[in-house]
C-alpha cells in the first residue's frame, strides 16, 4: 500500500518545479515594487496558448477565427522560448497600461492589487474570445523521440515531466546566477533593496521595474507552455489555478525571496505528493494547511526576512 | 464654575447631494458630521437608484399572458435551450448545440428567422444542408385543415458549466416566455436550475442529465438521457467478459461533480456485485489536469482494470497520463467521456477504452439514417456522438408533442402557463421514434428506452480522430417508477 519514497520525491519535484517558476515571477515584481501582480496566472495561460499556436495548433470552433493557425509549426523548444518572450512582452505592456500610471501617482499598494487583478481578468477574457473556451491538447509528437515515461528504480515519471523539471531547474539556476553576478541583476537587487538609494547611485529604477515585469511574464509564459504540453490547456482559466498556487508558494517561501520561492515551490509539491491515496480528495486542503501552519509559526515565510518598521 | 458655550453647530449650505457625496468619496475630507451626512445621502441615493432599476426591470410573469391566436404576429412558441458553451463542460455543449440546431432545421425548416441565438451562444453551427435528405422518419404533423400553424422558434443560451450560470440561463429564458426548456448540460446544474423551472411550471427536457433523481425533481422535469445506473454496468460486464481473470480494479472519479460521484457509486456497486472490491479509489477534481500523484498511487496496486467517472477534459487527460505512465490494462469510462471531443485530448491513448452508450450510429432506422445524413453533411462525414443524438431527441420530442397538441387545436385560448402544462402532459403521453430508438416517458418523466450498446474507441492512424465502434447491443427492462419529489 506504500508508495515508494522516490516516487513521492519525483511527483513532488515535478509539480513543485512549476510552482517555483510561477512564484519566481511574483517574487521579481514584488521585490522591486512591493506589490503582488495578480495577472501572473493570466500570463501563464497566455504562454500555454502561444506555445500551442507556435507549434502549429489551430483555433477551435468557439474561437474568434475558427480553424486559424500558423502555416507551419515550430519545434517544441523554439516555440516555448518564443511563447515565453511573447508573455514577457505582454507583461511589459500590462506594466505600461496598468502599473506605470499608478506608480507615477504614488498610489496605494492596494490599488496595484486591484488593477493587476483587473488586467489579469481582461487578459483571460481576451484569450477566451480569441481561442474559445474549449480545451486544447498538444500533438502527441510534441516530444517525438522520447518515450512516454521513464522508470527510475521502480518509480515512474512521464518524460515530459522530466523535461519540465530540467527546464525549471535550468531557469532557476540561470536566474539566480544572473541576479547574483550580472550588472543588471545587481541593479535589480539594489532597486529591490532601496529604490531611493539605487536612484541616487545612478540606477534607472523605472528600467529595472520594466525588466522585472518582462522577466516575470517570461517565467509565467514558460511555465504555461511547459504545463500545456504536459497536461493540455483546459481553457483560458487554467493558469489561474497555477497562479494561486504560485501565490501561496510566494507567501510560504517568504515574500520577495528567490531561494524562498524555490524552496516553497518544492515544499508545496512535496506536500501534495505526500497525501496518501485514501485522502487524495484532501490534497489541496493539506497543502494549504501546511502553508497556514508555516505562517503561524513563522509569519515572514520560510526564507523571508522579518520586516522591521523604522520609527 | 466655568461657563461653557456649546459648540456652534456648523452651518450646512444646502447643495445637491451627489456632488457633496462624490466630493467626500474623492477626498475623504470634511468633518465627522459632514461625512456622516454625506454617507447617509449617498446610501439613500444608491437605494433610490436600485429601487428605480428594480421598478424599471419589473416584469409581469409571462405565464399569465394569453397566447395570441395562431398565425398572428407573436403567436410562435419558443423552445429555449440552456447548454454549456463555456467552461469545462463546453465540449458537451458544442455537441448539443449541433444536435438541437440540426433537429430544429429539420423539423421546422420554414420558420423565418426561427433560430434565435442568444448573445452568448457563439457562432452557430449546423446550418441547413444544401440538399436535404428525403423526409423519412419524422412524423410531421400538420395543424387542422386550413388552420394556421404555430411555428416553433429556438433560442439558445450559454448555461456555462456551473450552477449559477445555468440558473441565470433558465431565469432569462423563462422570463422571456419560452414554452419549454432543453438543458442544462450537467446533472449538477440540473439539481440547481430544474427546481426553478418546476416552480414556474415550465417543461424541461434534459438531454444529458444521467444522475439519479433528475425527473423526480418535479412533474415538469423529464429527460431523454438514460440513467447511468441503467447503462454504466454494461461496460464493466464487457471488460470482465474480455478478461475474466480481473481481480484488481482501480477507480478514479471527480469528487466535485455530482454526476461523476453518482456514477462511480454505480460502477462500484456493479463491481461489488461481481465480487470485485477496488484496490485503489482516487478522488480527483474537474479542474485537475496533472494526475501524476493519483495515477502513480493507483498503479502501485497493479490494477488490471481502471474505471473512470469524470468529464471529457479531465477524463481525457487522465487516460492519456495513465497510458503514458505505463498502464496497459483495460479502461472503462463513464458517460462523461461519451463524446468524440475526447479524441484530441487523449489522442492515440484513447484507443481501446470501453464505454456503455445509449446511442449507436449503427442503429438502422429511418430517423437515425436521416440524423446521420444531416450530421455528416455539416461535419465532414464524421459520426455523431450520443450527446448530439440525445440533444436532437430532446428537440424532437418537444416538437412532436407541440404538433400533436396543435393538431387538436390545443393551444387556442390558453395562457402561456396553461400552454406549458398542456405541452408537458402531451410530452409524457407520447411515443417517439428517435435516433436513440423508440422511446417514451414514465409518468414521472423518466425515460423508457429499450436498447443500449457497449462501444470501444478505435483511433485512426493520425491519432487525433477516431470512432466509437459497436461491441454489442443489449435490451434492458424499463426502469422502476420512482415517486416524484416535488410535484
Amino acid at each position: 500500500m506504500t508508495v515508494s519514497l522516490l516516487q513521492i520525491l519525483l511527483n513532488g519535484a515535478a509539480s513543485g518545479g512549476v510552482y517555483a517558476l510561477v512564484a519566481l515571477g511574483y517574487t521579481l515584481v514584488f521585490s522591486v515594487l512591493g506589490v503582488i501582480n495578480f495577472a501572473q496566472g493570466a500570463l501563464f495561460s497566455l504562454g500555454g496558448y502561444l506555445t500551442f499556436l507556435l507549434m502549429g495548433g489551430r483555433i477551435g470552433v468557439n474561437g474568434a477565427l475558427p480553424g486559424w493557425g500558423l502555416p507551419a509549426g515550430l519545434a517544441f523548444v523554439p516555440a516555448l522560448l518564443l511563447a515565453a518572450a511573447g508573455a514577457g512582452l505582454a507583461s511589459l505592456l500590462l506594466e505600461r497600461l496598468a502599473f506605470a500610471p499608478l506608480r507615477r501617482r504614488g498610489a496605494e499598494p492596494l490599488l496595484f492589487l486591484i488593477t493587476s487583478l483587473g488586467a489579469g481578468l481582461a487578459l483571460v477574457n481576451l484569450l477566451q474570445i480569441l481561442m474559445g473556451a474549449e480545451g486544447y491538447a498538444f500533438p502527441a509528437t510534441a516530444l517525438a523521440g522520447l518515450p512516454d515515461s521513464i522508470n527510475l528504480w521502480g518509480a515512474r515519471i512521464r518524460s515530459i515531466q522530466v523535461v519540465l523539471l530540467a527546464i525549471c531547474a535550468v531557469v532557476v539556476v540561470a536566474l539566480t546566477l544572473w541576479l547574483e553576478r550580472s550588472r543588471q541583476g545587481k541593479a535589480l537587487r539594489a532597486v529591490a533593496e532601496d529604490p531611493t538609494t539605487a536612484r541616487l547611485l545612478g540606477i534607472d529604477s523605472d528600467a529595472m521595474v520594466r525588466l522585472a515585469f518582462l522577466l516575470s511574464g517570461a517565467l509565467a509564459g514558460l511555465g504555461g507552455g511547459l504545463v500545456g504540453v504536459s497536461v493540455s490547456l483546459a481553457g483560458p482559466y487554467f493558469g489561474i489555478g497555477y497562479g494561486l498556487k504560485g501565490l501561496a508558494v510566494l507567501v510560504l517561501g517568504g515574500l520577495g525571496s528567490v531561494p524562498g520561492a524555490i524552496a516553497g515551490g518544492l515544499l508545496m509539491g512535496l506536500a501534495e505528493a505526500l497525501v496518501p491515496a485514501e485522502a487524495s480528495g484532501w490534497r489541496d486542503a493539506l497543502a494549504f494547511a501546511i502553508l497556514f501552519a508555516v505562517l503561524v509559526l513563522r509569519p515572514s515565510g520560510l526564507l523571508g526576512r522579518p520586516l522591521r518598521e523604522k520609527v | 464654575m466655568p461657563t461653557s458655550t456649546p459648540p456652534s453647530r456648523p452651518s450646512v449650505t444646502p447643495s445637491p447631494p451627489w456632488p457633496e457625496a462624490a466630493a467626500i468619496l474623492a477626498s475623504g475630507l470634511g468633518g465627522p458630521q459632514q461625512r456622516q451626512r454625506g454617507a447617509l445621502r449617498l446610501a439613500l441615493l444608491l437605494l433610490a437608484g436600485v429601487g428605480l432599476l428594480a421598478a424599471a426591470g419589473r416584469q409581469v410573469d409571462p405565464a399569465q399572458r394569453p397566447l395570441p391566436a395562431a398565425g398572428t404576429p407573436g403567436s410562435d412558441l419558443t423552445i429555449g435551450a440552456v447548454i454549456a458553451l463555456s467552461g469545462n463542460a463546453n465540449l458537451y455543449g458544442q455537441d448539443q448545440r449541433l444536435g438541437i440546431t440540426l433537429a430544429r432545421n429539420w423539423f421546422d425548416p420554414e420558420v423565418p428567422g426561427g433560430l434565435g441565438q442568444g448573445p452568448s451562444a457563439g457562432a452557430p453551427t449546423g446550418g441547413p444542408p444544401a440538399e436535404a435528405p428525403q423526409r423519412i422518419g419524422s412524423k410531421r404533423i400538420a395543424a387542422p385543415m386550413g388552420a394556421p400553424r404555430r411555428a416553433l422558434k429556438l433560442q439558445i443560451e450559454d448555461g456555462g458549466s456551473n450552477e449559477t450560470t445555468a440558473i441565470s440561463g433558465f431565469n432569462l429564458l423563462i422570463n422571456r416566455g419560452v414554452a419549454a426548456l432543453i438543458g442544462p448540460t450537467l446533472s449538477q446544474q440540473a439539481f440547481a436550475a430544474d427546481p426553478i423551472a418546476q416552480r414556474r411550471g415550465v417543461p424541461v427536457v434534459a438531454p444529458s442529465n444521467t444522475a439519479k433523481g433528475i425527473p423526480q425533481i418535479g412533474h415538469f422535469i423529464s429527460r431523454v438521457s438514460a440513467q447511468s445506473s441503467v447503462i454504466a454496468p454494461l461496460s464493466v460486464e464487457e471488460a470482465l467478459r474480455r478478461d475474466p481473470t480481473i481481480k484488481r480494479v482501480a477507480v478514479f472519479f471527480a469528487q466535485d461533480d455530482a454526476y461523476s460521484t453518482a456514477e462511480t457509486a454505480i460502477f462500484q456497486k456493479a463491481l461489488a456485485a461481481r465480487g470485485l472490491n477496488p484496490v485503489s479509489v482516487q478522488r480527483t477534481q474537474l479542474a485537475d489536469n496533472d494526475f501524476q500523484n493519483p495515477i502513480t498511487a493507483a498503479l502501485q496496486q497493479k490494477p488490471q482494470l481502471v474505471v473512470i467517472s469524470a468529464q471529457a477534459v479531465d477524463g481525457g487527460n487522465l487516460i492519456r497520463q495513465l497510458r503514458e505512465l505505463g498502464y496497459r490494462g483495460l479502461i472503462v469510462v463513464g458517460n462523461g467521456l461519451n463524446t468524440p471531443n475526447i479524441y484530441p485530448i487523449c489522442q492515440r491513448w484513447c484507443d481501446g477504452i470501453l464505454i456503455a452508450q445509449a446511442y449507436s450510429p449503427e442503429l438502422a432506422t429511418p430517423i437515425n439514417r436521416t440524423f446521420l445524413d444531416l450530421y455528416r453533411r455539416t461535419n465532414a462525414h464524421q459520426t455523431p456522438s450520443q450527446i448530439t443524438a440525445q440533444a436532437w431527441t430532446a428537440y424532437q420530442v418537444l416538437h412532436e408533442a407541440a404538433q400533436r397538441l396543435q393538431q387538436r387545436g390545443g393551444f387556442n385560448g390558453l395562457r402561456l402557463g396553461q400552454a406549458r402544462s398542456a405541452l408537458m402532459d402531451e410530452l409524457l403521453a407520447g411515443h417517439y421514434d428517435t435516433p436513440l430508438g423508440p422511446i417514451h416517458f414514465q409518468s414521472d418523466g423518466e425515460l423508457v428506452q429499450g436498447r443500449f450498446y457497449v462501444a470501444e474507441v478505435r483511433m485512426g492512424p493520425d491519432g487525433r480522430s477516431g470512432r466509437f465502434t459497436l461491441v454489442h447491443e443489449t435490451s434492458l427492462p424499463p426502469p422502476a417508477t420512482v415517486p416524484p419529489i416535488g410535484r
